[in-house]
């Protein structure tokens, strides 16, 4: 049955209708004026992209050729609506493309770009932002507690905001947002992540922000919704084509270059193994460096500053389908997951429940944010030196006195902020019990296995066993050196693990654990612990290996192999 | 850092140490018509060069050389980094690597100074024939093209080319190698071994690197180029730096501090050897040739025993 276009563009970018057009007042954040950019800012993005592509003949041809054969490949094997809908489209163009003129080629390299932009770029509507942190709360503590629904529904932020913790300088925050584009970098666990994240940066009284989301989230019709009126652009991973990779970069520099505050994931993709990212995808962030580059050639002195934040949780909804996927041959993973436990309720409903008792079940820490050359900066965003002094980050993209763009340039700062980004993640993680406790049990595989490999370990299901005594003494000595760790700046211990009996972090892992995960990891049998699920308490114990050789005390040999592990990732 | 010339004329060029390759590296911007400031602790009185006790003179400068030996650069480039922005170019040539986990320079710059754009000058390139332009060749290690640019336009010529690489890490790793093979190279030839017995300490020497290098971040590659091999290439075939001289020394017997004295250098690799051992050995990795020269270099054994000992190893495949 032909979906009518109305109906069809509807579900593919549901909108509220408006009578009157939203005028932003004077201290909204910058994303209320969105609306009223939207359309310069799609066409200043097309602009730039058909200009970037269009300097020779040569280039137009091949852009477009690139396109049109990379489209057909991934429409071919869709072969669902929008392939009968476009693939027609891409075979006439890729025909003509040898018989067209340079004005031919260069209006059609301009409606590709227009047609990505177009498509990539998101909406602000702020009344669905006002429902958003009104009713998500609600809804997400009602799902928690249905027998209390009453008490849910009246105060469900109260109830959501027990569960997670949000760490860092507020207030220096909301100061730089004031003189400059904040750009996001968060550790990226869960697709729970873009919504956590969300709800912090409003309890922490920070502007909502501008980021890219998968495709394969606008399919959940609600969640659709929501995305696509809270600022989310559309990043659809299966187009390959340089043209539409070049509309996303630039589509983000645009952005940031008009003072949107952004986010991105700078992983890329959720981490399967639950460690640390220590390789960071370099596009994105790139591109908020360009845009401050652009800005200084232009005499616009917009200040760009990155925030590394770390979303910490004690359980993770998505664990065991992340964990396997990691764990495939090489080959078989999958860099987009559609059919894992968030697409699915009822793993919602008994992951919501299960974080219910506990306090701080996710922290999420804003950590100290950096300029674009990865210099920390003070409290009204000057770039500070080593020495201590102030520097101008301007003079980062200056040669000869004159502000200048370069790409190899900013591709070898992207690669230093990086470098920096790394450091800062592990620094401003927060540990939470179960990484804790999954560590001690796979030191103790690890102890009993000596030099076996990982999937021979992996196998030991409920082999290895341990007295619950010696687990708590080891969960304690091991929050101990963390602590003394955290003491140094090197890391950081979630609050209530910092200062709980360790036997009662030993039980609260052991609960959270047993109940939401189809699997279980460990089991309590009165005097001892087994370890049941070794590939779980390799996932949650993941956290702790940049830290293993430091904390490791007698167990030297298991912590320099369970440190191998960092090579894996 | 002010508009340098806009156009109309190249700016200065900085150096940053008196020594031997500091004044080597003056003299080479003087001869390339390049305006040259040379800071040096010491008063010093260089014809067509403009000296100066002050590192904030410096700032004037667009491109700056570091030449002081690694245990100076920290400090020396703490208080360079007081005068200086994102603007200045920086490149070091030292042949160090700092304490037990191997800090490479670059590292050390970056953490101690503003400049971003930084590099590393390496190579077969000594400062007798820098300083007297005879032909040669050296490579820049640097992420930044600009860097490398910078350097070709203020030393680069028709005596002296300079290739580039992106591999910093690898090219610093390399010349710190060869600053320690060098040593081998001088107690060798004081024994008296053949040419043979040279070319396998030095290709083994430098296959041992090419194992622990990558922990670094260092490609192995880069081992076996110009600043690897290549410079290994120029001990061998007999160009005299203070590292062979200090080797020669130490082989007849003469104190470390005294072998120095007569030499009148710096010499980065008596303490890198036995570094580089223990930081193969913590990441699992054997290095016998770095370890038995730091043996020869701190007197725990006698030149000929660990040549003897070197021999006497169980031989393997390549």
């Amino acid at each position: 049955m032909r979906v009518p276009r109305a109906i069809r563009a509807f579900v593919e970018r549901p909108r509220l209708p408006r009578l009157e057009p939203y005028v932003p007042q004077a201290n909204d954040p910058a994303i209320f004026w969105f609306n009223g950019e939207r359309e310069d800012i799609v066409r200043e993005v097309a602009e730039r992209v058909a200009a970037d592509h269009g300097r020779s003949v040569g280039a137009l041809e091949l852009a477009l050729n690139d396109c049109a054969m990379t489209e057909m490949r991934r429409l071919d094997s869709q072969g669902d609506d929008e392939a009968r809908r476009d693939l027609g489209q891409w075979r006439a163009l890729s025909r003509h493309i040898a018989r067209m003129s340079e004005g031919e080629q260069r209006r059609a390299v301009r409606e590709v770009t227009t047609r990505f932009a177009e498509d990539v770029a998101g909406n602000f509507d702020p009344r669905v932002y006002r429902f958003a942190i009104r009713a998500v709360p609600r809804l997400l503590a009602s799902l928690m507690q249905p027998s209390q629904l009453p008490r849910a529904l009246t105060e469900g932020e109260r109830v959501l905001d027990r569960l997670f913790g949000v760490e860092g300088d507020a207030e220096k925050l909301q100061r730089l947002e004031k003189v400059g584009s904040l750009v996001y970098v968060p550790t990226h666990s869960s697709n729970l992540d873009s919504i956590v994240l969300g709800r912090a940066l409003e309890k922490a009284g920070l502007s909502p922000v501008v980021y890219g989301a998968g495709k394969n989230l606008f399919t959940n019709p609600i969640i659709s919704f929501f995305m696509h009126n809270l600022g989310a652009y559309r990043v659809d991973r299966r187009i390959d084509a340089s043209l539409y990779k070049h509309v996303l970069k630039t589509y983000s520099q645009v952005m940031i270059e008009r003072g949107y505050h952004s986010l991105f994931f700078p992983g890329g993709t959720r981490s399967r193994s639950n460690m640390l990212e220590n390789k960071l995808k370099l596009g994105l962030m790139g591109s908020a460096l360009s845009a401050f580059a652009h800005n200084q050639t232009r005499g616009v002195d917009r200040r760009v500053f990155f925030v590394p934040t770390t979303i910490n949780y004690a359980l993770v909804l998505e664990a065991e389908t992340l964990v396997e996927d990691w764990l495939k041959a090489e080959g078989q993973a999958r860099y987009i997951i559609e059919d894992d436990e968030f697409s699915q309720l009822d793993r919602w409903v008994a992951f919501l429940r299960k974080v219910l008792d506990m306090q701080a079940a996710c922290v999420i820490r804003f950590g100290d944010p950096v300029d674009p050359f990865g210099n920390p900066v003070d409290d009204e965003g000057h770039s500070i030196a080593p020495g201590g002094q102030t520097i101008d980050p301007a003079s980062y993209v200056r040669r000869r006195g004159r502000a200048t763009l370069d790409d190899a340039r900013d591709a070898a700062y992207t690669r230093d902020l990086g470098e920096v980004l790394v450091r800062r993640f592990r620094h401003e993680t927060v540990l939470m019990s179960t990484a804790l406790v999954a560590h001690v049990l796979w030191r103790r595989i690890v102890d009993a296995s000596p030099g076996a490999d990982l999937f021979s370990r992996l196998r030991m299901r409920g082999e290895v066993s341990m007295a619950k005594e010696e687990v708590v003494a080891e969960v304690a000595e091991l929050r101990d050196r963390l602590l003394g760790l955290q003491r140094k700046g090197k890391v950081r211990l979630n609050r209530w693990l910092a200062a709980a009996d360790p036997a009662v972090v030993v039980d609260r892992a052991l609960r959270v654990w047993n109940g939401y995960h189809t699997r279980m990891a460990a089991r309590d049998v009165g005097r001892e612990i087994v370890a049941e699920d070794p590939t779980l308490l390799l996932y949650y114990q993941n956290r702790l290996v940049p830290f293993a050789t430091r904390v490791c005390g007698e167990h030297e040999r298991a912590a320099r192999e369970i440190a191998q592990l960092g090579l894996l990732s | 850092m002010s508009a340098p010339g806009e156009g109309r004329e190249l700016p200065s060029v900085g150096v940053v140490g008196g020594g031997g390759f500091g004044q080597a590296l003056a003299q080479a911007l003087r001869r390339a018509g390049r305006r040259a400031q040379l800071w040096s602790r010491r008063k010093l009185d260089i014809e067509g060069v403009e000296t100066t006790q002050e590192l904030a003179d410096l700032k004037r400068s667009e491109l700056l050389f570091l030449a002081v030996p690694s245990t100076y650069v920290a400090d020396t480039a703490r208080q360079l980094g007081l005068h200086l922005d994102g603007e200045h170019l920086l490149v070091h040539v030292s042949r160090g690597l700092i304490g037990d986990d191997l800090l490479t320079l670059s590292r050390v710059l970056r953490r101690t100074t503003p400049a971003h754009r930084t590099g590393v000058l390496a190579g077969p390139l000594d400062a007798e024939a820098l300083a007297e332009g005879q032909p040669t060749g050296a490579i820049v290690g640097t992420r930044f093209p600009e860097v490398a640019q910078a350097v070709r336009e203020a030393i680069g010529g028709d005596a002296l080319r300079i290739y580039e690489s992106r591999d910093v890490v690898g090219v610093e790793v390399a010349a710190a190698v060869v600053g320690y093979l060098a040593l081998a190279v001088g107690v060798g030839q004081e024994l008296g071994v053949s040419p043979a017995t040279v070319a396998v300490l030095l290709t083994r020497g430098m296959a041992e690197a090419a194992r622990w290098a990558p922990s670094l971040e260092a490609k192995a590659d880069t081992l076996y180029g110009l600043a690897g091999q290549g410079d290994l290439l120029a001990v061998a075939g007999g160009d005299e730096r203070p590292e062979v001289r200090l080797g020669r020394a130490i082989a007849t017997g003469t104190s470390l501090e005294e072998a120095g004295k007569a030499v009148g250098a710096h010499i980065e690799g008596v303490t890198i050897a036995r570094r580089v051992h223990a930081y193969a050995s913590k990441i699992g990795e054997q290095t016998p040739i770095a370890g038995m020269i730091a043996d020869v270099v701190e007197r725990r054994r006698a030149a000929p025993d660990a040549m003897a000992a070197l021999m006497a190893r169980q031989v393997g495949t390549e």
